[in-house]
């Protein structure tokens, strides 16, 4: 190999390598950017209709914006009365917007049918999860984010 | 012995200078190739990058320490032994010069 060549060669080498390193840099960087960001910011769930009246549906209101694409696949919610029992709300009778637009604070709203088991009614706290599949330029990752807290009254339903 | 630890250090220069061209590149494509094919996930290979960048810093860090360390002992050898050769030829000369003016 002659020295014009072998340097030639090694000079390539160095650029490939370079923008190899770059490569990785950024994409390490934009990864761990994503994997920590959470699904939603500024967000804020109430429930618009307390108390809850007989035959009443309970009326969610939610306002954040996302940072990613992101789709939610499942989205429950679980309501703690004052006396420790945990009650799931998964029955929508109205549906929320899915895959809002990222980047800006979008309302969405949904309502949900009280369970079976809240018939006595009373005070609870209930926890909103929302389980999605995040995409950010060549990543994918599925994400969870729990909303607590929100104060639910529901009137006996008998 | 000098000579032959040198050569060492010159040999382990180009293995590092080959690695460092070689590594990058080959980690991207081979990244790529099990991502593309779903061999592993996004996160393994964040992970393996991840633990081949810190050993290698680790490595990198201690072989360039102990490098530093073995040259910056020979140059001090070296230029002791140079401060001695110079002041036996400033010796040898005044000798001579003394010499000189005795003839």
């Amino acid at each position: 190999m002659t020295p014009k060549k072998y340097f030639l060669i090694k000079a390539i080498t160095n650029v490939i390598s370079g923008l190899s390193m770059s490569t990785l840099i950024i994409l390490g960087i934009a990864y761990m950017s994503f994997d920590n960001a959470f699904v939603f910011q500024d967000v804020k769930i109430e429930i618009v209709n307390n108390p809850i009246k007989k035959h009443d549906d309970i009326n969610f209101i939610m306002i954040g914006s996302k940072k990613h694409e992101c789709a939610s696949t499942q989205v429950y919610g679980i309501a703690y009365s004052e006396d420790g029992h945990m009650h799931r709300l998964d029955k929508f009778t109205k549906q929320y917007t899915r895959n809002t637009r990222p980047g800006e604070p979008i309302p969405n709203q949904w309502s949900m049918a009280v369970p079976d088991d809240m018939i006595a009614g009373g005070e609870y706290r209930v926890s909103m999860t929302g389980d999605f599949i995040c995409n950010y330029l060549i990543f994918q990752k599925e994400k969870s984010q729990t909303y607590d807290n929100i104060l639910l009254i529901v009137e006996p339903q008998h | 012995m000098d000579l032959e630890r040198n050569q060492k250090i010159a040999k382990q220069v180009e293995r590092w200078d080959l690695y460092a061209r070689v590594t990058p590149t080959a980690f991207l494509v081979s990244a790529a190739l099990l991502l593309i094919f779903d061999i592993v996930s996004q996160e393994t290979v964040m992970y393996i990058g991840l633990v081949g960048f810190s050993f290698t810093a680790v490595v990198w860090w201690w072989w360039a320490i102990f490098t530093i360390k073995y040259l910056v002992t020979t140059l001090n050898r070296a230029s002791k032994g140079i401060s001695e050769v110079t002041q036996e030829v400033k010796s040898v000369t005044a000798d001579l010069q003394d010499l000189k003016n005795d003839t």
